[in-house]
Order: C-alpha cells, then sequence, then structure tokens
C-alpha cells in the first residue's frame, strides 16, 4: 500500500497550536493508547476504536429536536420525563444514526478514519506559517506509535513535503518502533511520568520498563535528535520535588535534551461524562506556588 | 498533552483590578502630568461647545454670493480671532477648540444645522451616551445659528436632490434624518472624507511658506484671464487667508499665555507658559526648530483642521517617526531632549486629542460610529520614500508611548513589510499583549501593488499613509472627495429570497421581482437573482454617490487642506470640488457590509438546498420567516454548511465569487462614472450593527436585526479553525488579478493564555510575519478575556477605562450601547487549547 492510501483513526486536527512544539503547529491527533493515566486530559483518545459520545451541552432537547429519540431503533436513546435525552451505552449498538440526524454534534463520534493524503491536504495548508514560524507537523493523540504504520507513513509523508515533524509519545511500544519513527523525526516530546514502575503502574495501568528503555535507546542512539522530556506533575502522584528532580537527573547534560513540567488541569474533565466514563481526579486542583518552585528549581539545576 | 491554564490576565486588565483596589496607575511616576491630566477628564460626559460654529456662522452670513473657498477661508479667520483660547493649567501642548477641563465637542451647522432643533428635543430622551448642553447655548444653536442654516444645509440639499430610488434605500423618512441601511451614505455625517493633512510642508516651512507657495502660484497667473479672476485667484487667496489665520490663532495662545505667566505664583509653571509663548509666536507660522515645537506646530494644524471641517475625526496624524525624527535628533544631541521628556510632549498631544469628541448629533452617527470614536491614525515604521526599512528611535518610543498611556487616542497604525526588523514586530506584539487592541497592522505588500495597479507613481507610493480606519492617503496625489456609501449586501440577499421584498418593510415589493427563490432550479437560477438583487443596490448606490459628489463640491471648501495639497495648489482647485486636480487620483468607492454573513448563508443555500438536498428551499424559507423559533434544530443544522475563514475552499470560493461579481459590475460602469476604478471595500467600522437592524434571519442561522459580520472578518463565531486558517481564508478569497479591490477589515480576537510570554510573543511575530507573506490588507488582534467584557457590562464602572477594538477603531467598551457590547463579546475567541 501507498502511504499516502495508508488509513489511521484520528480524532482531531489542530490548526495553530503554539505549545505543542516549535512554532505554529498543526497536531494531528491519533486514537488509541496503551496507558490508562487517571489525570488523561483526552479520555477520549485512549481507545482504539472511533467512539460514541453524547455532550449534553449542545443538545437541544426533545422540546425543539428529538431527531436522535427518532432515529435510534434499538432504545439507547430515550426521553426523560423533563424532556431530556438520555443515552444508554449499553443498549447502543453503534449504527450511527443518530449522530447523522444530530443538527448540533451533541451526538458524535470521537475519531474517524483518515487517510495518509487527506490529512496532509490540511496540514500543508499552514505551511506559510510554519515557514516563518519553524513549526510543522506534530503528532499526538492517544499515542501516535500505537498506530505505527500509520503516524511511520504520515511521517514519510511529510519528510516529503519537507515538514519539520514531531510526535508527543508516551513511550509504551515496541522499541523497534520508536526506532523507526526517529529516523523520520526533525524533534521528539517524550512523557516520563514516575520513576516509581509500581507507583506508575497503579496510575497508568503500565509500569515504566519499557517506557525508560525507550528514552534511553533514544537518548544512545540518536543523540542529535532534540528530546524534551516532559512530566505532568499530578497532585497525589508525582508531585514532590524529589520525584521530580530525580527524572532531571536521569537525563544527560547536552543540549539536545531539554526537559519541562506541565501544570496540572482538569479541562478534560467534562470528556469523561460525553463517553460515560468516570473522573477520578476528585475536586484536586494544581497547587500553583509549588509548580513555581519547582519550575524555579529546575531552572537552577547543576549536578 | 497540552499545557495550559485558564487564569490569565493581560496588563490592561491587571490595571483595572489594581485601580479598583485604590493602587495608583503604574505609570504615574513616569508621567505624573499625563496621567493626572488623563484622569480629570476621562469618561466625563463631554459638552457641546457653540463659539466655532457661531463666528463660522456670523461670517457665512456676511459673504453670501461670493467664491465658496475664499468665504470658508474668511468665516475661519473669523473663528480664530473671535473663538476664546484656553490653556488647561499643566498642558504643554495647546490649542483648545472648545472649554477646558472636560471632553468637548463642536458644531457643523453647514452640515446639519437644519435639524439642530429636531436632535435637540429629543436630546433629554436619550440614554447612551450623555452629552451635556448649556442651557444658555440651546437659545444659541437653535436660534442664532440653527435659524440661519434652515434650508441651506448641505444635508438638506443633498436630501433634496436624491433621486427616489436612492431615498427609500437611504432614509425612512421625509426629512431625511432617519436611515435604512440597504444602501447607506456617510456624508451627511461629516463634510469630509479621511484624510491626511501634509505635515511636512507644516513643519518644515511653517505656514509662512504654505502661504508664500500660494503667493507665488497667484503671481505665475495670467491676472487678465476671467476665469482666473473668477475661479483661482480667490482660491489662492483663501489658501492664504487660512495661513494667516492659523498663525493669528496661534498667537493668541502666545498672548494669553504670557498673561498667565505674569500671574502665576509657581515659578517652573511660570516658565513653562512663557516657553509656551515663546513656541506660540514661532511656530506653526515658522518652520519648527525643536521636537516640542514640531509637536505643537503639527497639532495646530491638526486642530485648526477640526475647524474647517467635521472630519469625523479622521484627519490622520501621518507618518509621525518620519515627520519628527530630524527634531528629535537633533535635540537628543544636543542634551535639551530626553525620551521621558519626549514622551510627556507625545502624552499631552495624546490628551488634546482625546477631549475633542466627535458628537454623535444625528441618528445615522449614533448608530455606525458609537462610544465616541476617533480615528486620527499615527503611521508608523513601513519604507522610507526609496523603498528602504524606515523604523527609526521615533518608531519604537510612539509604540511605547501606546504601552504606557492608557488613552485609546490616537489610533496607532504600523505599516509592516518583508524587511521589517524583528524588534519592531516584536514590539507591535507587546503592545498588542497590552490588550488595548493596539496597534492595527497595514501591510505595504499588498497596498504598495495596489496603489501601482490604480495609477499612482511609483515615486510616491512608499511614501503612503493610512488614513482614517484602514484606508490609506497618498496625500499630494490623491483628491479626498470621492463619496463614500454602504451596500448591505446581506439585504440583497433577503430581497432574492423574498422575491424582492425585505421583511422589514412589509409585503411590498422594495426592488424588484427576481423569482420566487421555490421554483429555481438550480443554484445558478439562484445566483443570478441575487446578483441581480446585488447589482441593483450597487447601482443605486453608485446614483448616490454621484449626487454627493457634485453637491458637496457646492457646499463644502477646504482651503486649509487643499493648501497643504501640491496639486491643488497648482491647479487651483479646492479638494472638495467634483473637479479632481490635474494629475490626481480620485479613486470612488463603496463598502460592502455583511461579507461574513452573506457568504455563509450563500454555502448553506448551495450546499444544503442544491447540491445535498438535505433541506428544501421552502423549509428554508419558512425558518426564516418564523426566525428560527421552534425551530431551532434547523438553525443548528445550517452550521453544517462551510463557512467562512475556516481556510475552506468552498466558503472561500464564495466570497471570492460575490466579490468578482461586484468588481465586474463596477468597473464595467466605472468609464461611464468618470473615475479610476471605483473600489469595493470592506471597511465596515461599526455599520454591521446598524445595517443588521433592516435584515431579517438569514440562512446562516443568524437572527433577524441582530449584527452582520463586520469587515471582512468572519461571521460570529463561524471561525472554528483559530488564526492561521482566518488569514488563508483571507488570502484564498481575495481576487489577485483584478485591479480595483481595495481595504479588507480584518479583527481577530485572541486569549492573552493563547501569546503568554516571550514564546507566546513570539507566536504572535511568526503570525504577523506570515501574514505578511499572504499580503492580506490589515490585521487587528485584540487579546482579551470574554470574561473580563462580560463583567465590563455588569459593573460598567469598574471597568470605564477598558479599550477595546472595534472594527478599525477603539473605544471604551462602557461607551458602547449594548447591541456593540454583545458584538464584540459573540465573536469567536481564538483561544488555543
Amino acid at each position: 500500500m501507498q502511504d499516502r492510501d495508508r488509513k489511521g483513526i484520528v480524532f482531531n486536527v489542530q490548526r495553530f497550536s503554539v505549545h505543542d512544539g516549535d512554532g505554529i503547529r498543526t497536531v494531528v491527533f491519533l486514537k488509541g493508547c496503551p496507558l490508562r493515566c487517571r489525570w488523561c486530559s483526552n479520555p477520549e483518545s485512549q481507545q482504539f476504536r472511533p467512539e460514541r459520545a453524547f455532550n449534553p451541552n449542545r443538545c437541544l432537547g426533545a422540546s425543539v429536536c428529538g431527531r436522535c429519540v427518532e432515529a435510534c431503533a434499538t432504545g439507547g436513546l430515550t426521553l426523560t420525563e423533563d424532556g431530556l435525552i438520555r443515552y444508554d451505552r449499553a443498549k447502543c449498538t453503534d449504527c450511527g444514526g443518530c449522530v447523522r440526524r444530530c443538527p448540533t454534534g451533541a451526538q458524535s463520534y470521537y475519531g474517524e478514519e483518515r487517510s495518509v493524503a487527506d490529512i496532509m491536504k490540511r496540514v500543508e495548508e499552514d505551511d506559510v506559517f510554519y515557514t516563518r514560524s519553524g513549526g510543522g507537523l506534530t503528532i499526538s493523540g492517544g499515542e501516535p506509535l500505537a498506530q505505527p504504520d500509520f503516524t511511520l507513513a504520515l511521517l514519510r509523508e511529510a519528510r516529503k513535503a519537507r515538514l519539520h515533524t514531531t510526535i508527543e509519545s508516551c513511550g509504551q511500544y515496541p522499541t523497534e518502533v520508536l526506532d523507526q519513527a526517529c529516523r523520520l523525526l526533525s524533534s521528539l516530546i517524550f512523557d516520563v511520568k514516575s520513576l516509581d514502575p509500581a507507583r506508575h503502574r497503579e496510575y497508568t495501568g503500565h509500569g515504566n520498563e519499557q517506557i525508560l528503555k525507550n528514552l534511553n535507546h533514544v537518548l544512545a542512539h540518536f543523540p542529535d535528535l532534540p528530546v524534551l522530556v516532559r512530566t505532568p506533575v499530578i497532585p497525589g502522584f508525582n508531585d514532590s520535588e524529589e520525584e521530580i528532580m530525580g527524572i532531571r537527573r536521569m537525563l544527560p547534560d547536552r543540549p539536545t535534551v531539554r526537559y519541562e513540567v506541565l501544570t496540572y488541569h482538569r479541562l478534560g474533565m467534562p470528556k469523561y461524562g460525553y463517553i460515560g466514563r468516570p473522573w477520578l481526579m476528585g475536586e484536586v486542583t494544581a497547587d500553583e506556588p509549588f509548580m513555581k518552585r519547582l519550575r524555579d528549581r529546575l531552572a537552577a539545576f547543576t549536578r | 498533552m497540552l499545557d495550559m491554564g485558564c487564569c490569565c490576565c493581560t496588563p490592561q486588565e491587571q490595571w483595572i483590578e489594581d485601580a479598583a483596589k485604590g493602587k495608583p496607575s503604574p505609570f504615574r511616576a513616569e508621567q505624573p502630568r499625563v496621567i493626572d491630566m488623563l484622569e480629570s477628564f476621562d469618561c466625563t460626559p463631554p459638552v457641546i461647545d457653540v463659539e466655532r460654529a457661531r463666528y463660522f456662522t456670523e461670517s457665512m452670513r456676511e459673504t453670501e454670493g461670493q467664491h465658496l473657498t475664499l468665504r470658508w477661508a474668511k468665516a475661519l479667520m473669523n473663528v480664530a480671532q473671535k473663538m476664546p483660547v484656553y490653556i488647561e493649567d499643566t498642558q504643554l501642548i495647546v490649542g483648545r477648540l472648545g472649554r477646558d477641563n472636560c471632553r468637548y465637542g463642536i458644531l457643523y451647522p453647514e452640515l446639519d444645522g437644519d435639524f439642530y432643533k429636531s436632535v435637540l428635543d429629543d436630546f433629554a430622551t436619550r440614554e447612551n451616551p450623555p452629552i451635556r448642553v448649556m442651557d444658555e447655548d440651546i437659545d444659541v444653536i437653535v436660534n442664532e445659528i440653527g435659524a440661519y442654516w434652515n434650508g441651506k444645509t448641505y444635508h438638506h440639499e443633498l436630501f433634496k436632490r436624491m433621486p427616489e430610488r436612492c431615498k427609500r434605500m437611504a432614509y425612512g423618512d421625509k426629512e431625511g434624518l432617519q436611515p435604512r441601511y440597504v444602501v447607506a451614505e456617510s456624508s451627511s455625517l461629516r463634510s469630509s472624507l479621511q484624510w491626511v493633512l501634509d505635515f511636512d510642508k507644516v513643519l518644515k516651512l511653517g505656514f509662512k511658506g504654505v502661504k508664500e507657495n500660494a503667493r507665488r502660484r497667484l503671481e505665475a497667473l495670467d491676472q487678465k484671464d476671467p476665469y482666473n479672476i473668477v475661479n483661482r485667484i480667490p482660491f489662492l487667496e483663501a489658501v492664504m487667508l487660512t495661513c494667516d489665520a492659523v498663525v493669528v490663532w496661534a498667537r493668541r495662545h502666545a498672548e494669553l499665555a504670557r498673561e498667565k505667566a505674569a500671574v502665576e505664583k509657581d515659578p517652573a509653571r511660570r516658565q513653562e507658559l512663557l516657553e509656551i509663548a515663546e513656541r506660540c509666536e514661532w511656530v506653526p507660522e515658522n518652520p519648527a526648530r525643536t521636537f516640542h515645537e514640531a509637536v505643537q506646530a503639527h497639532w495646530f494644524a491638526q486642530a485648526f483642521s477640526r475647524l474647517e471641517q467635521r472630519t469625523g475625526c479622521i484627519i490622520s496624524n501621518g507618518r509621525m517617526d518620519q515627520q519628527l525624527i530630524s527634531y528629535y535628533r537633533k535635540d537628543m544631541e544636543s542634551g535639551v531632549l530626553t525620551e521621558k521628556k519626549a514622551l510627556e510632549i507625545l502624552g499631552c498631544m495624546w490628551c488634546q486629542m482625546a477631549q475633542f469628541i466627535e458628537l454623535p448629533l444625528s441618528p445615522g452617527v449614533m448608530d455606525t460610529q458609537a462610544g465616541f470614536a476617533h480615528w486620527e491614525a499615527v503611521t508608523i515604521g513601513g519604507q522610507t520614500p526609496d523603498g528602504q526599512d524606515a523604523t527609526n528611535e521615533l518608531t519604537y518610543l510612539l509604540l511605547r508611548s501606546k504601552r504606557e498611556f492608557p488613552t485609546h487616542y490616537p489610533d496607532l497604525a504600523v505599516r509592516v513589510h518583508t524587511r521589517s526588523p524583528k524588534r519592531y514586530l516584536w514590539d507591535i506584539a507587546e503592545t498588542i499583549k497590552q490588550g488595548q487592541g493596539y496597534p492595527k497592522l497595514v501591510n505595504d505588500e499588498e497596498l504598495i501593488p495596489r496603489m501601482l495597479a490604480k495609477g499612482a507613481p511609483v515615486s510616491e507610493v512608499y511614501d503612503y499613509v493610512v488614513s482614517g480606519c484602514n484606508e490609506t492617503r497618498l496625500i499630494n496625489r490623491e483628491s479626498y472627495m470621492s463619496p463614500g456609501t454602504q451596500v448591505n449586501l446581506c439585504a440583497a440577499l433577503e430581497l432574492t429570497l423574498r422575491n424582492g421584498r425585505l421583511k422589514k418593510f412589509g409585503d411590498g415589493v422594495f426592488t424588484f421581482e427576481s423569482g420566487d427563490p421555490c421554483s429555481f432550479k438550480t443554484w445558478e437560477e439562484f445566483w443570478d437573482a441575487y446578483v441581480a438583487q446585488q447589482n441593483n443596490l450597487i447601482t443605486t448606490a453608485f446614483v448616490l454617490q454621484d449626487t454627493i459628489h457634485h453637491t458637496r463640491a457646492k457646499y463644502f471648501a477646504s482651503p486649509l487642506a487643499s493648501g497643504l495639497h501640491n496639486l491643488c495648489v497648482e491647479s487651483c482647485v479646492d479638494l472638495n470640488s467634483d473637479q479632481a486636480p490635474e494629475g490626481a487620483l480620485d479613486l470612488a468607492f463603496f463598502d460592502a457590509i455583511g461579507f461574513g454573513t452573506l457568504v455563509d448563508s450563500l454555502s448553506v443555500i448551495k450546499k444544503l438546498v442544491f447540491e445535498e438536498g438535505s433541506l428544501t428551499m421552502q423549509e428554508l424559507l419558512e425558518a426564516l420567516d418564523c426566525d428560527f423559533e421552534g425551530k431551532e434544530a434547523l438553525q443548528a443544522m445550517l452550521q453544517r454548511a462551510p463557512r467562512f475563514g475556516n481556510g475552506d475552499d468552498y466558503a472561500d470560493n464564495l466570497y471570492k465569487q460575490v466579490e468578482k461579481s461586484a468588481l465586474d459590475f463596477t468597473a464595467h460602469y466605472a468609464k461611464n462614472y468618470g473615475v479610476q476604478p471605483i473600489e469595493i471595500r470592506t471597511t465596515s467600522v461599526t455599520a454591521n450593527v446598524p445595517h443588521g437592524k433592516f435584515v431579517s434571519a438569514m440562512p446562516n442561522g443568524r437572527k433577524a436585526w441582530t449584527p452582520l459580520s463586520d469587515g471582512s472578518s468572519p461571521s460570529h463565531g463561524s471561525d472554528m479553525s483559530g488564526p492561521t486558517a482566518v488569514l488563508l481564508s483571507q488570502y484564498k478569497s481575495t481576487n489577485w488579478n483584478a485591479p480595483n479591490r481595495a481595504c479588507r477589515l480584518l479583527n481577530m480576537k485572541i486569549a492573552p493564555k493563547t501569546v503568554e510570554g516571550d514564546e507566546g510573543t513570539q507566536k504572535l511575530v511568526d503570525l504577523f510575519r506570515s501574514f505578511i507573506d499572504l499580503r492580506v490588507w490589515h490585521l487587528q488582534i485584540n487579546v482579551i478575556n470574554r470574561e473580563t467584557m462580560i463583567a465590563a457590562q455588569k459593573d460598567p464602572h469598574k471597568y470605564r477605562n477598558l479599550v477595546v477594538r472595534i472594527a478599525g477603531y477603539s473605544a471604551y467598551f462602557v461607551d458602547l450601547n449594548t447591541d456593540l457590547q454583545n458584538d464584540l463579546i459573540d465573536r469567536t475567541e481564538q483561544q488555543s487549547v
């Protein structure tokens, strides 16, 4: 199969992204991730297949619409007594009839099959902005390398178009896949969440052994590839100076390797509701003064 | 994973919070004089000052029958001699046109004096914005001033001459007071269009030199030629008399300053007053010698031009960084000037500007230009006349002045081009990030080739000046009196959908029947009907323009502005004449209002009705007729059609197609009209709001009577793909091969979080570079929180200093009427999260 015809499950293509690598970028979000981080701000990215979502905030209600209920043959969508729409995931057969009838996008799918050619057409439109800003394509997710064939094909096409390429990766996959990707990347953004394998397993569903192995592989075999290692600082999980400084100490001091901490936020919370999943993080919020101290300490870091 | 947070204030938001807590302005320590002055009048209700109108009328009463420009000059001399002069307690730049220690506005009865009585009667009932009239002045306005002008004003004559087809589209009453925004005209709101005086002449020659030029021209004329005797000689005499009038007015300030100095107890202020006297004795008569003199002369000329005409406050400041740099450098070298002092002098001038208010006395002005708008743009940066980068120390100082003085005057326009230095773009980005909506970017890479295509000489194009909102001028080449009209594109669509009717005006045929839309079998049939309705409105606009053009020539004159214009002096022709001076570039134009709303609506019809068939024309018409009441599901579904502003070819091509149809139509008829290309612009300013009040529901889901989209910006909330897509849509929808396209006004809102820190500034700079590459005419970015605007609506007092960007100019948010506030809040926030 030609690279351009290869298909993947994509749930968003976001232009003018300014926090995902150098310059002005377009971020392609892929479905599917091996990890199940409790704090994940893109819960809709975790499953590999397109996923039904119901966003009641967008719903007009049965009084003026109710088209989805009419379209539903399985009883997955019903009316409550006060005229609201109820979605019963268990009865849904994923026929998609309601999504096609919904005028507002309240009934929707996260994710659809897109070809590399289709994605590239969209990505290349902003070339005039990449050229000036040093930006380009960022593949994110989900975990881009969890759809290795698609991601590698997209990266090859992007290289042909002379675009700057980056992936945002969680690191959980066979080393061989990463090795191939690194040959096509202009830079890599790689998450390290914790150095403690047990806690890592508890909060993400996987230990960190493979992740750290992969990171070390990149650092050893691609010394010229700019790597940004990032840690989301999650209250109750890894929010201690020792933990963060430990990750920092593990990284080599070389100009191509940078380290950054990300502040925890809850903006992904509503999406859990849309896809019928519980939010596990409760009311906890980021400790801003702590984050400031942490960033100051990292900025002053010496061995 | 994306790094983001929610809470982020612009510096402007922080100042407001601080001020509410009683913290002093952060700039007071640095510039106490200017900040104190500003706070003394800020947000106070403006007062009507009658003196200009009184002495202007007094003279005009005595000169009836004489050459119009000469009458004007005599009237200006009468005003200059008799109008009270003021020097405020701490001011360093003098020259007020009305009473001191307040915001004020003056009257132009030659324009609209015949309806003062009805306006004043209506005045007491008006809530917003409040304007004060002194009781003793009401009698003067109505009986002394208004009585003379009754039946003699431009407005009266224009309305009388206006052909019926124009009247019914432009006005809804018998007096021509209630505008109908189907085809609108703005000429009865202001006597001149936006313009820029040749300030270089004022600074380098002084009015003595300008007068001398006129005298030389006069001496070269054949004094026996009857044509000269009737036309040219009185014109030049008028120019000379006006030069004297400016000097007389300036010298009266010198006298007052000396009188005040004699009784001043504070030695420091006494010294300042004596220096003011010395300056006013020297400039603007003679060439300026210092930076301070140059700024004083600049202001005198600009202020006096407001006595000459109702400019709509759009006599722009010109390229101030270029005009003043030689004085600045000389004074800095000799040590008589510091950066701080220069900022203070400029701040004093901004305060003078800020206190002069354009009075919204007629109903039309109220609607289109709310918020006491000013457009006296300061142009900086760009290229030198020989095409080198023009940025200099003053460019940066003017940007700093904008960042540090919380006034929205003057409007700052930055010319940018491919060789604009990074430091310049960086400072622009930092200034925009203050959250005041300044400055606006104007793109040399689009402007210069455009002007060349329209016939401008290459020797002058690099020196163009931003004038008014996002228009530009070649100040010694263009003649400014090409009239401006506005065409409501969405009304044209409604006329198509209702077979020649507008819901606003009932069941009668308003234009002509272009066919029952339900009978159209193809998109092409629908399109042809739309174009017929659109072109009918454009034709009406041209007829209206023609009337304006010839009426204006008989009712207005401008000896000051004409005397500073090379071609006017050479040809001895007033700028207001309907005969353009020889060699002039005269570009007529009209503004197309509601482009984004129209294009999205056409997209719905083309895609959903004719291509997909997911909606019938009948269903659509029914939904429009009931304003989507009970049909919210259908209304929401309409959003599925491609929309302009997302870099989507389908919608962008529709824009291009609409623009092309209008461009072709006007190009065809421009020849007969006797001017060079008739330009099509999309500078709505805030006219999209009143125009919206005449258009019922639109197929893009817009509710009846709500604002249309502004300028060439995407319609409200439809630009979902971020700023890069918005810019690309501008590029892709442009008819690059059409000579007569002109300004496009593009507004964009960005949340502070998106451009936070140095990294965010860099992204803005990158965005500017691509904006330049894409040759988009104009860009304004408002960095502001939506929450801030909602809070300001609820608590106007607390947010009284909130400056926001509205289509081409800034105004205080709380000065705006509720419609405009909502309009601003509804614009899509480009939050990148």
